[in-house]
């Protein structure tokens, strides 16, 4: 599978470059065709961007969160004890099932919209929000992953580590996680990339991210053909940004597998 | 084994969210939280002019529930802070304390009003008008029985569309996109707050001249009024008493000329009735 | 009769340990969610079975050799693959809708429902996936089994028919499963357009009461319950066409 992705015929690589380019060129030769079009397009740009850094901000942290608890979670899915064990496996199936749409309403509603700490009121504003409901569902795949990297170690590894000398910690520093890290990279960009995309749902209740800003911008300059771009420039901004964390994480897979 | 702990799970969930709500409960004294911060919240739709929107040029919100969101900040000597609320989330807002008012277009309901508490005076008064297809020969609200008709999700418009006319209503996120859905054919009637389709018609009517606003009444005519959370007493009352100055001074009329409402006749009558009586 | 009493009792039971379920006992409320379940186990019904189709119609595409029949398919799965489900729904019902409307003259005339598009977009989404999948079982096949099969005297689509795709289909099955239960989550994006499915009909109950947390319970339950369920029966097929002494 590697050589046929490695030897691909340079026809095959044009085609991809144009298809990554397609959409922001539908726009910009659109918005050119038609000046009055164009101009309203230019016009709201940055009001698009400031939405889109919103998605970007609201994926990263999400992903943050994500990583620590589910990484947490998938040892102590592990751990002999089933008092720590099985409330922490209903969390990941439950949560791993759940659609995120749900989860974000759910995070949204239930939660209060300040919190009180040592009698001060802090704002508990709904991106956050946004960020919870989308840390909780990459929680519970991150620790499935996590899980399953351990897991994927032969035990025989740990017992070659003790006769070479090394202590439980340095064999879990030096051998174990390093396998598991490589391991687990591509399902994890997986992950990433779907919880990227599952920020356009924050629309849905009120955060302004960019889907938010295009019915905002479709809303005020009531044209369609502007509504029409509007979704494009979207689209286009998404596929910039997943399309090539997607390339990389096949690039990553083929790799490991070759390897 | 599974569903016990499951079952337990949910039992805990429920416990934190109850303990939640209680916070909510205790939480009261808004109007002291407005004048403590120093700024009223506001709940903002933006589903188009001359209601709310978002200016084109400058990327402001505007239009009448802004300009009357920004007096009444200003008659309680506060900052304005608006958010932006939509059909599907603007009761859980205010609900959750996101904002201290609703000025949503949200008229009177006997439903609402068990749920929440509203300032009795009203700054509009407001029906739902409905968009149809020239062609489609629909003449009143009666001939959109069994019929797809577009509303917002949250629309008070869903009830009697359904139990008083029979129609299979269908609610999208919010306005524009109800509207679009008109034109892409999903349903024949797109049923909102009349002032706004009635300015979008007549605004754009290159793109809207297949359609018109056909029926000779308006759905359930009621005030159109401000929201708050119930029990607010004192918020209330001073809230009443800036709506009837605005009244009174001709304010609301101003308001209503600037930002283009159609039909200001009830802000006249109302107008004329509350000077009179100062 | 035996039905109200019981609805009754639920209701009054949850409603002590601060769950609000009363909308259960009125009219149109309670029948617009009861639909919602329904139109939710439609929804996953139907897509199932267009998502495996499309997907095997994709896959044989892809791997058919022909640039013409492969570069379409490859640059709609990079498309849908990269863009959110929510984004293309949209775009769907708003802007192709209204082109099809134009197309057949007139609004009038233009059959395709908002059902239609969340089966179409939602569809060929997981499709798409289920294509990287099965593509990469076939490629997965050995060549000496390839070889062993056209030694015998298979035709190239024998080959295809016989050997490569029963293979493929049992390697790449724990990914269409997974791709399955991603599908029945994806269901939920229904409700921006209309489709009313549990979500939306939990929408148009919690926007008229102040009950999100009783219904919110419910909801995921009921995924949680779906979503098992097609993970079992995932499990079940696999055991089922598990290869004797084939190390997979």
């Amino acid at each position: 599978m590697t050589t046929a992705t490695l030897s691909q015929p340079t026809s095959h690589r044009v085609l991809r470059n144009i298809g990554f380019l397609a959409l922001p060129l539908i726009v910009i030769v659109w918005s050119l065709a038609d000046p009055t079009l164009g101009r309203e397009v230019l016009e709201w740009i940055p009001y698009l961007a400031s939405g889109f850094m919103m998605n970007i901000v609201i994926a990263v942290l999400a992903m943050l969160l994500g990583t620590l608890v589910g990484a947490l979670f998938g040892i102590l899915q592990l751990v002999p004890y089933r008092l720590v064990r099985l409330p922490v496996v209903a969390y990941v199936q439950l949560f791993r099932n759940a659609p995120h749409l749900v989860l974000i309403f759910a995070t949204t509603y239930i939660f209060p919209f300040e919190i009180v700490v040592f009698g001060h009121y802090l704002p508990f504003p709904d991106w956050i929000k946004a960020v919870i409901g989308l840390a909780i569902p990459a929680s519970a795949y991150v620790a499935e992953i996590t899980r399953g990297a351990i897991l994927s170690i032969p035990t025989t590894q740990w017992e070659a580590a003790k006769g070479l000398g090394f202590s439980r910690g340095q064999a879990l520093r030096w051998i174990i996680l390093p396998q598991c890290l490589r391991r687990s990279l591509p399902p994890w960009m997986n992950v990433a990339a779907s919880i990227t995309m599952g920020t356009a749902l924050a629309s849905l209740v009120g955060v302004h991210e960019l889907l938010h800003a295009a019915t905002d911008a479709s809303t005020a300059v009531r044209r369609l053909d502007f509504t029409i771009i509007a979704y494009l420039v979207v689209m286009a901004a998404f596929f910039l940004l997943c399309y090539p964390i997607s390339r990389l994480t096949r690039r990553l897979e083929a790799r490991f597998n070759a390897a | 084994m599974f569903a016990k702990t499951l079952t337990k799970a949910v039992f805990h969930l429920t416990l934190a969210v109850s303990a939640l709500a209680a916070t909510h409960a205790s939480a009261d004294s808004t109007l002291d939280r407005i004048k403590g911060r120093g700024a009223l919240t506001v709940g903002v739709i933006l589903s188009g002019a001359p209601f709310g929107y978002i200016d084109p040029k400058s990327q402001e919100q505007k239009g009448y529930n802004l300009d009357i969101a920004k007096a009444l900040a200003d008659d309680l000597g506060v900052k304005l802070e608006t958010v932006t609320v939509t059909p599907p989330n603007r009761v859980q807002f205010l609900q959750q304390g996101k904002v201290d008012i609703l000025i949503a277009n949200m008229q009177y309901t006997e439903e609402r009003a068990k749920v929440l508490d509203y300032v009795p005076t009203p700054y509009d008064r407001a029906g739902g008008a409905a968009v149809v297809r020239k062609d489609s020969g629909l003449k009143d609200w009666t001939d959109l029985k069994g019929k797809p008709v577009c509303v917002s999700q949250g629309s008070n418009y869903t009830q009697p569309l359904i139990e008083t006319y029979g129609a299979t209503v269908k609610a999208l996120p919010s306005q524009p996109e109800s509207l679009l859905a008109l034109q892409g054919g999903n349903c024949v009637a797109a049923v909102h707050v009349g002032g706004t389709v009635a300015l979008l018609l007549a605004d754009r009517p290159e793109e809207w001249k297949d359609y018109a606003i056909p029926f000779p009444t308006e759905l359930i005519p009621s005030d159109s009024v401000i929201w708050l959370r119930k029990g607010e007493k004192d918020t209330q009352a001073a809230l009443d008493n800036s709506v009837k100055k605005l009244h009174a001074s001709g304010k609301l009329i101003e308001f209503a000329k600037a930002n283009r409402l159609l039909n200001t006749k009830y802000l006249e009558e109302e107008q004329k009735a509350l000077s009179a009586a100062k | 009769m035996q039905d109200m009493s019981l609805t009754d009792l639920f209701v009054s039971l949850t409603n002590r340990i601060g769950l609000n379920y009363e909308f259960l006992a009125t009219g149109y409320e309670a029948q617009i969610w009861r639909d919602g379940f329904i139109t939710t186990l439609y929804l996953i019904a139907l897509l199932i079975p267009v998502s495996l189709i499309a997907g095997l119609l994709f896959a044989a595409c892809l791997t058919s050799g022909k640039i013409w029949l492969s570069a379409p398919v490859r640059g709609f799965i990079e498309l849908t693959r990269n863009t959110p489900t929510l984004v293309q729904l949209m775009f769907s019902f708003l802007v192709l809708n209204t082109v099809v409307s134009n197309m057949l003259g007139g609004a009038q005339n233009n059959p395709l429902s908002p059902f239609f598009w969340v089966v179409a977009v939602v569809g060929l989404h997981i499709a798409a996936l289920h294509a990287e999948a099965i593509r990469a079982g076939i490629e997965a096949v050995p060549a000496s089994t390839v070889e062993a099969a056209r030694g015998i005297g298979f035709s190239q689509l024998q080959i295809l028919r016989y050997v490569e795709v029963p293979l493929a289909f049992r390697s790449s099955l724990p990914a269409i499963v997974n791709n399955l239960i991603n599908l029945v989550k994806l269901t939920t994006v229904g409700n921006a357009i209309a489709v009313s499915e549990i979500t939306y009909a939990s929408i148009m109950v919690w926007t008229q009461r102040d009950n999100v947390v009783s219904l919110m319970i419910v909801i995921l339950l009921f995924f949680s319950a779906i979503n098992i369920i097609v993970a079992r029966i995932g499990l079940w097929v696999e055991r089922r066409l598990a290869v004797p002494g084939y190390g997979l």
